[in-house]
This record gives structure tokens, C-alpha cells and sequence, in this order.
């Protein structure tokens, strides 16, 4: 360690002299010499702007700057934004505009824009763009970001409370006081001052800090591993292999678990897990890692399913039988006659896409901090976690404890997209080195670590074949995947399924046939990514319409419609639609896009495209075997009655539940959404939820707080009943009123009957909990996988300009349609759509985890990996179709989700339609088009032949 | 971040800051924006343990025209640069250069000094100033030394600098009257993204006549390239698009791309067929007046 060097900042006004390692950066020192836990660390590389702070009036990245270097300079941060206890105006629009969702990228847009107004109060979008390029939002918020820098000065002087207003979303109508306003984002004024404390954020007395040690083949055995220059170092407490953790074999489904914490004799992919270190900081922890040796046996390694399916592949898993040629699971489904669909075909087309790795990227890393009490064999986990309830499960399992004895915490979590469903060996090794040292220990991936610890989008090779009679009605689908699967099977075996299972959702299909392969490759396991499994095969099959559409001369929407699913429908492969209002999604969309004017009319180089898709509003069974039902809340009534504590285990990822559901218990109350508390997501404070995955909360998280607040109503209702002497039944509660419905003057106080309640019997409480409707689905063999109490829909037109000479695309407007049931909070639906439109242009155009050809990753960061930025943001009009679900909560279904599979195909087709070329392989770069575009200049051009 | 066992120099003037690094020798790096070093040392890809900060080094941030000529100092940042009325004036096409590099915070950091002697391919300052004409300022233990920054530049992340050197100033000739210049870049997102390939192009016309004409490209090649070839092709002749699209097949051919994770070489020689004439398009407006 080098000699320390004594510096002094003036930080939010305030000197601080600090000695500091030269080597440290200013983020470094702010989050962990200072406590200033608002800027985040997202990159440390200077990609993501998470870090952003203003240094001399300059927005700066604190990561690239070493501490050193800032001496003397003064330092405004996230947590000196707001002045005297009042937020400034950029904050207060942020929230209230929905410009965040999960919050981690939002100290640094919110620096970032500070530092462009105090130079120029009224920037222009361009130079907004220009000013916030450096900002990635994972969420997708640039175009609220946009609107709140340009609102700003409306927000001024308003407070962040919840005025009680009529339903304001304005394509549905409703009778409801707080179900479909758009009430300040519970968890906004936290996430925009920096208070909120991610697990990365949190300071435990004690606490030390964990590493992990990946493999650097793609397969071998382990022949020997060296730790005694590690446990040498200076700082370094505990060093661990696979020999020191449980023997155990684990992962998300029990049918395989197929993970070791750290590996003992085998290594699958660059970056498996092989040793952990902890050290006294981060620092030497991460020196640490580093000096351990480890001798690998190499074995021959496959990168792809064709290649890890021939007969001459190296086993990857040759421990269990069942995986004998790498298969790791296979579906075989046939529902109908596809033969004799096809023989009534008028028309077919048949093609092979490719898809794409796609990575979560969101922009917290994955942070997890185990503790010991010292009380009893318990054990207090944080994680940064979408789903803490099957970390709970595995810890349990995995350590051989009752789930009791396990406090599981989920803090603020800074985007997931599945990226942070499962237990990984962050959780798993940080409870053995904690129980090791009898301290807490906290564990982090780097932005290199999560991308190779992946779990992202599978790659899947789709060979799909779709038959129509001339007027379009579908007559047959086939489609056969292989799924590239990675290492392990993580959720990959719900991916397999749904890869077929979603597409006779949105379609119409009498006979359809389904050949799923799931193969191991020596690369970084894929699992869940949001639209989970059906993006790849969505746009494959919303290509293939526009191509049968063409060769018909029929109208892309028309064909479409054409074949749209219905209201209450059995589809083909026994899943049960309720409400549907796909239909209205399409018409709109042709109606209200400007689809029948532009469709056609376009300068080459211009074109419009529709796709679409959707997605289920929960699973209809969990994970693992549990008679648990899938939701559960309870609310307390507080003394005065001026207040609720709502308490479930929900996983505010950004999506909005934390929102979502406080409105969805103020609406079923009677009372003012402001007079909602929301318990942190703690067992010891919250029953469980499965967690946020399959876009389940709103549906069932929903319906088990509106449970639990009737239950609670109840009894509010029956003291104010008797004090206003007439039944209970007859009484209507609404904003903290409680009256008779027939004579709105006969009314008495919500508060008030509530304190009486309490004086009387003691705490109001109400439980719920809901269950998917009991045996949804068929009985064939992976027939669980896609039901759910409701699906989703929807369509959405894109317009793009592609330049024809070098085959860049700009993706300029977005028009989308969707039927989620009823919207319960207008901003955080429209916020969802608008981010599940730009995380698909990412995927359809930017994004690929790339490999080389010893398995290593070429782009383990954001440099290489390009996500969208705020200029490549089109511009978007979202719309909520009227449409209401029986089994949702207020009639309200999903969004989170859905929103995503129609962008791949919209996208697509609307290039197709700008220049008439087909990438059959994502992502769609320039490159390809180049390629597609000479080939039809060789072929003829399609463009002279078809255009005027 | 950077390594652990690293001392921290702050030197105050230009001869002390030599003589810092003369004494380490390869263990020492001069700090600037610290935009590539933080990175690279992090990464392992450079390693060092005595880093020299210019940050106190007076004089090394002007930014003015002075003789003729636009001298920007070598620790001058891209937002600096970007926004200063000179280079507004002089050289536009520098400052679109310059936005079209990282984010706002790697602009409010990065110095031009340290996209020069980092020395990547792709690197965005260079090829303007090559094809302006610039000349750089070499100060080291052992002396100054000028010379013309299409010599600079010997390989990937390799300059003629010597250990001790320092790159103090870059100075363009101010651009004569009926001159244009333009620089063209393809990435493969709308912001924060390096070039896959990129042209720099200064032209100067007589009347209907082209006089003089520079051609640069960049990330197609080890280090920043100017295309004699086209210089020949183009002076002399009048200045329409049928001969910058014979510039464009040249200079597609005088690359030396390669194939990477952005692209093939093959992509890179088509970019620069329609970058070229896009940027001599420009750059002839220019000089005419016809555009900004
Ligand atoms: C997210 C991100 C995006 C980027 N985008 C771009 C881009 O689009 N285009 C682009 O060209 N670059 C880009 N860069 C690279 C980088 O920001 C630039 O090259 C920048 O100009 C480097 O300047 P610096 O002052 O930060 O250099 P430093 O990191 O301080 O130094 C770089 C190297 O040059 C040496 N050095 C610096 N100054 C001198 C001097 N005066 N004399 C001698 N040696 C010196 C240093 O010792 C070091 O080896 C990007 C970087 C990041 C992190
Ligand atoms: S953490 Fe600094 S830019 Fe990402
Ligand atoms: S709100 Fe921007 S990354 Fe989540």
C-alpha cells in the first residue's frame, strides 16, 4: 500500500479533508470515505453516468476521476441537489413525470441535467440529448427525462403530495378515486435525493468485503488450486473453494439443479465460479482474488447448440445421465394435424431466424450482504434481488436451515429484468465467509462479473414454418428451436417452454407443432429476460406474417386481424384467455398511427412497420412444488387512523409495484393514497411473494392487497355502521369518507371510525392472499408452463429511416397499443411501455454478448455491449386500450413484459419495409443491412420494381 | 480503480514534470483527463506506479489563435475546445469532431493531448488536425521539438513521444478564406459509441478549382491516415460529386481496416466509399460558403 495523500473537497458546501490512497477515485471516496451513498457505481469504467457528479461546475464521471486530482475542488452530489429540506425543481419533476423507475441511474441524469441548466436554462432537446448522452437508463426514462428538464419550473413551488382527482388515464373510464391516477411514485422522492440505500449502499458495522474468482477456461477439470499467496496478503481474512462450501447441488428448478457454489471438479464456462476471498475493503479483496492460482485440465469446448448436440461433443454435464448429447431439456409438442394444416395451406413460408445473447444490463450490479446473529442459527441476507422469496428457499436448502431462521431483506433494487431472479454464488459465499468470520460480509459484481455471470436472453437458432389460406387465416404453425442455453440451467427449462407455449396466445392457430431443444454450450448460462423466452420466437413469427402478408397482398394489420385472438378462448394448447382486447389493439393502431396514410407511401429509405405480442400476467404455478399461495399481504390500521401500513414482499424493480400497490390498498380502503406506508420488503416484516418475475405483481400482489384492505374495511365499516345506525353494507368508503351511499351527507370520518375501532378492540388488521384459479392449463407434459389468470396484448407501430448507404437505422416513432386490463397508475404504464420499447430497440439493433473462440467474452461491459442511449430514443406515444380483466385487481392485468416481444418484429418489419431487406439474424446492424441491401441489388432492386 | 501501490506527483511546471518522468522511466505516465489511463491501468492493459499529474502544469489549457494559427494547449479539455469562440470561428468541423466523442463527462475531462498520445485508432481529434495541417509542440527533459501531427502517430497506442516527452500544444494553421473542412464518423449508436470508421476531410478552392485537399481517415488503419492518393486525385480538378465519390473508392482502398467486434474490414472500406464524399461534399460547401 502506497503512502496516503491528504486532501480536502468541499463537498455540498461543506470542506472535508480526507486522506485518501492515490489510487482511489473520487467515487470511491465519496461512497466509502464520505458515506455519500447517493452516486452510484454502475460501470466504473466511464460508460453508464450513474456516477456522475459536478465537480467545478463541470458534470464529471467520479469514477474516472482520481480523488487526488480533485483536491481543492468543490463537489456538488445527489445529496446536495435539494436545498433546506426542499427538493429543487428537477427533482420534483423527475418524480412527479415518472423520468425513474428503479432509480439507479438517476442521481447521475439528475447531476447531469443540473450541470447542463446552470449553463443554459433552456436547453433545447437536441442539446439535452447532447448533455445527457453519457447517462445509460436501462429503465428506458429518456423521454420523461426529456420532459421534466423542459417542465421543471411548473414543478417549482408544488409539493410532492397526492391531490385525490378522478381517474386520469385517459382511454379508459372509471369510477375510482386513486386506481388510475398517476400519485407520486412511492419510492420517487427517496430515489431522487440519494437516500434510498441499494445493498451496495449499506454500512454495516463490521462489515467486510467479499470476492470471486472466475474460471478462466470454458471447460476443464480442476487439477489444483493455490491459495496461499492470497491468504498472504495483508487484509485478507478468509479464502474459500469448493472445498469449504456445502456439497450440494443447486439452481432455480428442482427438476435440475445442476450448480455448484464454487466448482469443485469441473468448470463450464470462462468465469465459473472457482474460490471467494474476503478482505478487510474492497480493494484488497479484489487484489486478493488475483493471486490465486488455479491448474485446469482444458477439455474440448462447445460455443453453440448444433456443435454441443453432435455426437462427438464433450459431455458438459456428465454427472447426470438425462443430459446425454448436452440436451438439457427437450419439448416435443403437437396439438392438431400440422401436416394436414399444411396441406390446406394456400401459402408457406418457412425460415430460419437467428436471435441474439442479450444481457439485462441493468445498471446496478448484483450486491448481496450476509450476516449470523448471534442469536440461534439465524442468518440476515440483503440482496439485490427480484425475487428474495426463492433466495430465501435455496438458502434454506442449501444451509440446511428452516426458512425462519432466514431474514431476508430486499432493498431497493436498481433494475433486474430477470437478471436477478436466482440465488448466485454472491449470496451463497458470502453466508459462508460471514459465518467464517463471524462478521458481515457484502459481496458485489463488478459490470465485468455480471456479464459473465450472465443469465441473460437465450440465443435461440428458430426454424419456423407458417401456412394460410389466401385470405390469411392461419392453418398451420411449426416451429423447431434449439435454445442456446449456456452452462446451467438457471430458468431455463421455463424458457424452452414458453418459447412455444406464448405463441398460439396472440394467434388463432388450429394446428401447431413445437420442437424445443435446450442445449448446453460452454458459455455464461442464459435464464429469464423480461418477455421471458418469447421475444426471439415473436419476431420470427411477426416477420413471417408481413412476408405471407406481401405474397397476398394483404394488409400487414389485416392479416393480423385476420387471425386475432379472442375473448374467452381455450387456445389450441389448453391455455385459458379471459379478456382480450387484441382486436381493438390492432384497429387502433391502423386507425390512430397514421398506419393507413404512411403505409406505402413512404421515400425509400422511410418505413412504417407493425408488430405484436404480449404476455402473461403471472405464472400459473411457481418454481418449486408450494401450496403457498403465490401472494400475500396483510394491513395494519394504524391507532389514529390517519394512516395504513401496507406489508408485502413484493420486488420494487423499477416497474412500480411499490406504487402500484398502495393504490391498489387506498382504492379498496376508502382513504387518500398519501395515507399509505409501505413495510420494507423484510420477512420479518412481510409475507411472502414469489416476487417480480413473469409481470405477476400487479395481478396477483394486487389481488391479495385488495384482499387484505377488505379485510380491513370490514371492520371499519361495521363500528362507522354503527355509529351512523344503519348497516354496514350500505356504507361506500371513499377518500378517507365513509357515508351511506344512498345519503352522501350521513357520513362519518374514515379516521375516525378507525380510532374508534382501535379504542375498542385493538389493532385493525387485515390478511390476504391470492392463488392462481386451481388447475389452469392441460395435462400434457410442460402444459404449466404459459398459463396464467390473463394474458396481455398488444401492438405497436414503428417508423424508421434507415440510410441506404451505409445501413444505419434511426428508429423515429413509436406509436403503441396495449390491453393490460385497467391502468392502475397512468405514469408508471406509459413509463413501462416506453422502456420496454427502447430495451427492444436495443435488442433488435444494438445488442449482443460477444465471444470468442476460447469462450471468453469480447464485451463484458458498456462499451462494447451498446445499450440505448437517450439519442437513440425514438419518440413514443403509448395508449391504454379499454379493456378490463375479471381476475385482476380493479381489472387490471400486466404491462412490464408484454410491452417488449412486438418491438423485436415491429422494428424488423418496418426496415423491410424502408429498403425491402430481411435480417433473419439479430441484431439487425448496419452491417447486415449493407449485406441484404447488395443482394438485392444483385437480384434486381426490389425497391425500382415495387416503388414509384 | 488504478493500482494499489501508486505514488501521486503533482508537478508545477512543464521541466519539473520532465524530469519527474525521465526519472521513472516506463513506471511513470503523465495524468491528464485520466479518461484512457484510469481505464487502462484498471483493465491491465497499461501498468505504471508514479503518476505524474499535469494538472497544476501553468499554461497547458489556452486555447487561442495566435500567429495565424489556432494553438489549442494540450490539457485544454474537448468541452473547452468545443465551446470556445475561436475554434467556433476557425474550424467548426473540430467542434463537431468533438461532440460527437464520449458522453458530457468524458468531454468535461478528456484533454486533446490525451486523445493524441493515447494513440488509439479511432481516435477523434487526430484526423481534423491532420488534415488541417498541425503542427505539435514536443517539450522533454532533453529539450523541445516540433513537428507535424501526421507524424505523430507510429502504431496502436504508439507515438514518437519519448518517456519523458510532453505534448504541450497543437497548432492549426487557421484555415484561408475559401477553405472548408468536415468530418464524418459512422458508430453504431446515436452517442457514446467510438467510430467503426471516420473521414476527415479540408478542402481550399479557387473559384471552381480545387487548390488544395486533405484527406484523413481514421479506425480503418494502425494510426490516422492520410490518403496522399486522394490529394493527388482531387487538386486541380473541380470540386463535384462524381469525383468525391472517386475519392471515396481510393480512399476505401488505401485503408487498412480490420475486423473487429464493430465490423469487418469489408464494412469499413464500404463506409468510407460514402463517408469520403460525404465529407469532401461538406467541406467543398464550406469553402463555397454555402453552409455553416
Ligand atoms: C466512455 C468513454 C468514451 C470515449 N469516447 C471516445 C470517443 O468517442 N472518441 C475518442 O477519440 N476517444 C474517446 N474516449 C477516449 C478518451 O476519452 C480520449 O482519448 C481522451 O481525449 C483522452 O484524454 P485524457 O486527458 O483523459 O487522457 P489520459 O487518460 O489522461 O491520458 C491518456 C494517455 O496519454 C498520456 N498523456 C496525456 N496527456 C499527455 C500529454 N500532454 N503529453 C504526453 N502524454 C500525455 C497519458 O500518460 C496516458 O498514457 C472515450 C473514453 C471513455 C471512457
Ligand atoms: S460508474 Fe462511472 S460511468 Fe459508470
Ligand atoms: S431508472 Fe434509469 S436505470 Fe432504472
Amino acid at each position: 500500500m502506497s503512502e496516503q495523500v491528504l486532501i480536502t473537497l468541499t463537498v455540498n458546501g461543506q470542506e472535508r479533508a480526507v486522506a485518501v490512497e492515490p489510487s482511489a477515485t473520487l467515487l470511491r471516496v465519496l461512497r466509502d470515505e464520505l458515506q455519500l451513498t447517493g452516486t452510484k457505481a454502475g460501470c466504473e469504467a466511464g460508460d453508464c453516468g450513474s456516477c456522475t457528479v459536478i465537480v467545478d461546475g463541470e458534470a464529471v464521471n467520479s469514477c474516472l476521476l482520481l480523488a487526488v486530482e480533485a483536491d481543492g475542488a468543490a463537489i456538488t452530489t445527489i445529496e446536495g441537489l435539494a436545498t433546506g429540506g426542499e427538493l429543487h425543481e428537477l427533482q420534483k419533476a423527475f418524480v412527479k413525470l415518472g423520468a425513474l423507475q428503479c432509480g439507479y441511474c438517476t442521481p447521475g441524469q439528475l447531476m447531469a441535467a443540473k450541470a447542463l441548466i446552470d449553463h443554459n436554462p433552456q436547453p433545447s432537446r437536441a442539446e439535452i440529448r447532447q448533455a445527457l448522452g453519457g447517462n445509460l437508463c436501462r429503465c428506458g426514462t429518456y423521454p420523461r427525462i426529456i420532459e421534466a428538464i423542459e417542465q421543471r419550473h411548473t414543478f417549482a413551488d408544488e409539493t410532492l403530495d397526492t391531490k385525490p382527482g378522478p381517474h386520469d388515464e385517459r382511454d379508459q373510464k372509471r369510477d375510482h378515486a386513486v386506481v388510475g391516477q398517476s400519485v407520486t411514485r412511492y419510492d420517487g422522492p427517496d430515489k431522487v435525493t440519494g437516500r434510498s440505500l441499494y445493498t451496495a449502499d449499506i454500512r454495516l458495522l463490521d462489515m467486510v468485503y467479499g470476492k470471486i474468482l472466475g474460471s478462466t477456461v470454458a471447460h476443464g477439470t480442476i487439477k489444483r488450486i493455490d491459495t496461499s499467496a492470497a491468504r498472504a496478503l495483508p487484509g485478507v481474512l478468509a479464502v474459500i473453494t469448493g472445498e469449504d462450501v456445502p456439497d450440494i447441488w443447486y439452481g432455480v428448478s428442482p427438476a435440475r439443479y445442476d450448480e455448484r457454489i464454487l466448482a469443485t471438479e469441473r468448470v463450464r464456462y470462462v468465469g465459473d465460479e472457482v474460490a471467494a476471498v474476503a478482505a478487510i475493503d474492497e480493494e484488497t479483496a479484489e487484489q486478493a482474488v488475483a493471486l490465486i492460482e488455479v491448474q485446469y485440465e482444458e477439455l474440448p469446448a462447445v460455443f453453440d447448440p448444433e456443435s454441443a448436440m453432435a455426437p462427438e461433443a464433450e459431455l458438459i454435464h456428465p454427472e447426470d445421465p438425462r443430459f446425454a448429447g448436452n440436451i438439457n431439456t427437450r419439448v416435443e409438442w403437437d396439438f392438431g394435424d400440422v401436416e394436414q394444416g399444411f396441406a390446406a395451406a394456400d401459402c408457406i413460408r418457412e425460415q430460419r431466424f437467428v436471435g441474439n445473447r442479450t444481457y439485462q444490463s441493468p445498471i446496478e450490479p448484483h450486491a448481496a450482504i450476509a450476516r449470523w446473529e448471534h442469536h440461534g442459527e439465524r442468518l440476515t441476507v440483503w440482496s439485490s434481488s427480484q425475487a428474495p422469496h426463492y433466495k430465501q428457499h435455496m438458502l434454506a436448502r442449501v444451509f440446511e436451515l428452516p426458512m425462519g431462521n432466514i431474514r431476508m431483506i430486499r432493498p431497493p433494487v436498481g433494475g433486474g429484468f430477470g437478471a436477478k431472479c436466482e440465488t448466485t454464488p454472491l449470496e451463497l459465499c458470502a453466508v459462508v465467509l460471514a459465518r467464517q468470520l463471524g462478521r458481515p460480509v457484502m459481496m458485489k459484481y463488478s459490470r465485468r462479473e455480471m456479464v459473465y455471470h450472465f443469465r441473460g436472453r437465450h440465443k435461440q437458432y428458430i426454424d419456423m414454418k407458417i401456412g394460410v389460406k389466401k385470405d390469411g387465416t392461419i392453418t398451420a404453425v411449426q416451429s423447431r428451436i434449439l435454445l442456446d442455453g449456456g452452462a446451467y440451467t438457471s430458468f431455463g427449462i421455463i424458457t424452452v417452454y414458453y418459447a412455444g407455449s406464448m405463441l398460439p396466445t396472440l394467434y388463432k392457430i388450429p394446428n401447431y407443432k413445437y420442437d424445443g431443444y435446450r442445449v448446453y454450450t460452454n458459455l455464461p448460462a442464459s435464464g429469464a429476460m423480461r418477455g421471458h423466452g418469447v421475444p426471439q420466437p415473436r419476431w420470427a413469427m411477426e416477420s413471417l406474417l408481413d412476408d405471407l402478408a406481401e405474397e397476398l397482398g394483404l394488409d400487414p394489420i389485416e392479416i393480423r386481424l385476420r387471425n386475432a385472438m379472442e375473448p374467452n378462448t381455450r387456445t389450441i394448447n389448453d391455455l385459458d384467455i379471459s379478456s382480450c382486447e387484441f382486436k381493438k389493439t390492432l384497429e387502433r393502431a391502423r386507425d390512430e398511427s397514421g398506419w393507413l396514410e404512411k403505409r406505402g407511401q413512404l421515400p425509400p429509405g422511410k418505413g412504417i412497420g407493425v408488430g405484436c405480442g404480449g404476455f402473461v400476467s403471472g405464472a400459473g404455478y411457481p418454481i418449486y412444488r408450494s401450496d403457498f399461495p403465490h401472494s400475500n399481504a396483510l394491513i395494519r390500521v394504524h391507532e389514529d387512523g390517519k394512516a395504513v401500513s401496507l406489508h408485502i414482499a413484493t420486488a420494487e424493480i423499477g416497474q412500480g409495484c411499490d406504487t402500484v400497490l398502495p393504490q391498489i390498498a387506498a382504492e379498496e380502503l376508502g382513504i387518500p393514497y398519501d395515507w399509505v406506508w409501505l413495510a420494507e420488503c423484510d420477512s420479518v416484516l412481510a409475507p411472502t411473494d414469489l416476487g417480480s418475475y413473469a409481470s405477476r405483481v400487479t395481478l396477483m400482489g394486487g389481488n391479495a392487497v385488495k384482499m387484505a384492505a377488505a379485510a380491513a374495511k370490514v371492520q371499519i365499516l361495521k363500528v362507522a355502521g354503527r355509529q351512523l345506525g344503519c348497516d354496514p353494507h350500505g356504507l361506500t368508503a371513499r377518500d378517507g369518507r365513509i357515508f351511506v351511499a344512498e345519503h352522501p351527507e350521513l357520513a362519518i370520518g374514515w379516521d375516525e371510525a378507525a380510532r374508534l375501532a382501535f379504542s375498542e378492540s385493538g389493532p385493525v388488521v387485515g390478511t390476504g392472499c391470492y392463488r392462481p384459479p386451481p388447475g389452469l392449463g392441460g395435462k400434457y407434459k410442460g402444459a404449466a408452463v404459459g398459463t396464467s389468470p390473463a394474458y396481455s396484448f398488444a401492438t405497436s407501430v414503428c417508423e424508421v429511416a434507415v440510410d441506404l448507404e451505409t445501413g444505419a437505422v434511426k428508429v423515429e416513432r413509436f406509436s403503441d397499443f396495449s390491453d393490460a386490463g385497467t391502468v392502475i397508475n397512468p405514469v408508471t404504464f406509459h413509463g413501462q411501455v416506453e422502456g420496454g420499447i427502447i430495451m427492444g430497440l436495443g435488442e433488435t439493433l444494438l445488442e449482443d454478448t460477444v465471444h470468442d473462440d476460447t469462450g471468453a467474452l469480447v464485451n463484458p461491459d458498456l462499451h462494447g455491449y451498446l445499450i440505448p442511449t437517450i439519442s437513440d430514443a425514438p419518440e413514443i406515444e403509448s395508449h391504454a386500450v379499454e379493456s378490463y380483466e375479471p381476475h385482476g385487481p380493479f381489472g387490471a392485468k400486466e404491462i412490464g413484459e408484454g410491452c417488449l416481444p412486438p418491438i423485436l418484429g415491429a422494428i424488423a418489419n418496418a426496415i423491410y419495409d424502408a429498403c425491402g431487406v430481411r435480417v433473419t439474424e439479430l441484431p439487425i446492424t448496419p452491417e447486415k443491412i449493407l449485406r441484404g441491401l447488395a443482394t438485392q441489388r444483385q437480384a434486381g432492386s426490389k425497391l425500382s420494381d415495387d416503388r414509384p | 480503480m488504478a493500482c494499489r501501490n501508486t505514488t501521486y506527483h503533482r508537478p508545477q511546471s512543464i521541466a519539473e514534470a520532465c524530469q519527474i518522468a525521465g526519472e521513472y522511466g516506463i513506471r511513470g505516465r503523465f495524468l491528464a483527463g485520466g479518461t484512457e489511463l484510469l481505464i487502462d491501468l484498471d483493465s491491465g492493459r497499461d501498468r505504471a506506479d508514479q503518476l505524474i499529474s499535469l494538472r497544476d502544469v501553468p499554461d497547458l489549457c489556452e486555447i487561442r489563435i495566435e500567429a495565424g494559427e489556432l494553438r489549442i494547449g494540450a490539457l485544454a479539455t474537448l468541452s473547452a475546445i468545443a465551446t470556445a469562440p475561436d475554434v467556433v470561428r476557425a474550424l467548426p468541423a473540430l467542434r463537431e469532431a468533438i461532440l460527437t466523442m464520449g458522453g458530457q463527462q468524458i468531454r468535461n475531462r478528456a484533454t486533446i493531448g490525451g486523445n493524441f498520445c493515447r494513440a488509439v485508432p479511432c481516435a477523434d481529434t487526430p484526423p481534423l488536425c491532420i488534415a488541417a495541417g498541425a503542427r505539435l509542440e514536443i517539450v522533454g527533459a532533453t529539450g523541445a521539438r516540433t513537428l507535424p501531427a501526421a507524424d505523430f502517430f507510429v502504431g496502436p497506442r504508439q507515438t514518437v513521444l519519448d518517456r519523458s516527452e510532453i505534448l504541450t500544444e497543437i497548432r492549426i494553421p487557421v484555415p484561408p478564406a475559401h477553405s472548408g473542412a468536415s468530418y464524418q464518423r459512422f458508430s453504431l449508436r446515436h452517442g457514446m459509441a467510438v467510430a467503426v470508421a471516420a473521414v476527415a476531410a479540408v478542402l481550399q478552392l479557387d473559384g471552381d478549382e480545387i487548390t488544395s485537399a486533405r484527406v484523413v481517415l481514421s479506425a480503418v488503419a494502425p494510426v490516422p491516415l492520410l490518403v496522399g492518393e486522394c490529394t493527388d486525385l482531387l487538386v486541380g480538378r473541380k470540386p463535384v460529386p462524381d469525383l468525391f465519390a472517386e475519392a471515396g473508392t481510393i480512399a476505401a482502398a488505401a485503408a487498412q481496416p480490420i475486423t473487429d467486434l464493430r465490423g469487418s474490414a469489408e464494412f469499413r472500406r464500404e463506409l468510407l466509399a460514402v463517408l469520403t464524399p460525404r465529407a469532401l461534399n461538406e467541406a467543398a460547401a464550406r469553402a463555397k460558403g454555402e453552409a455553416a
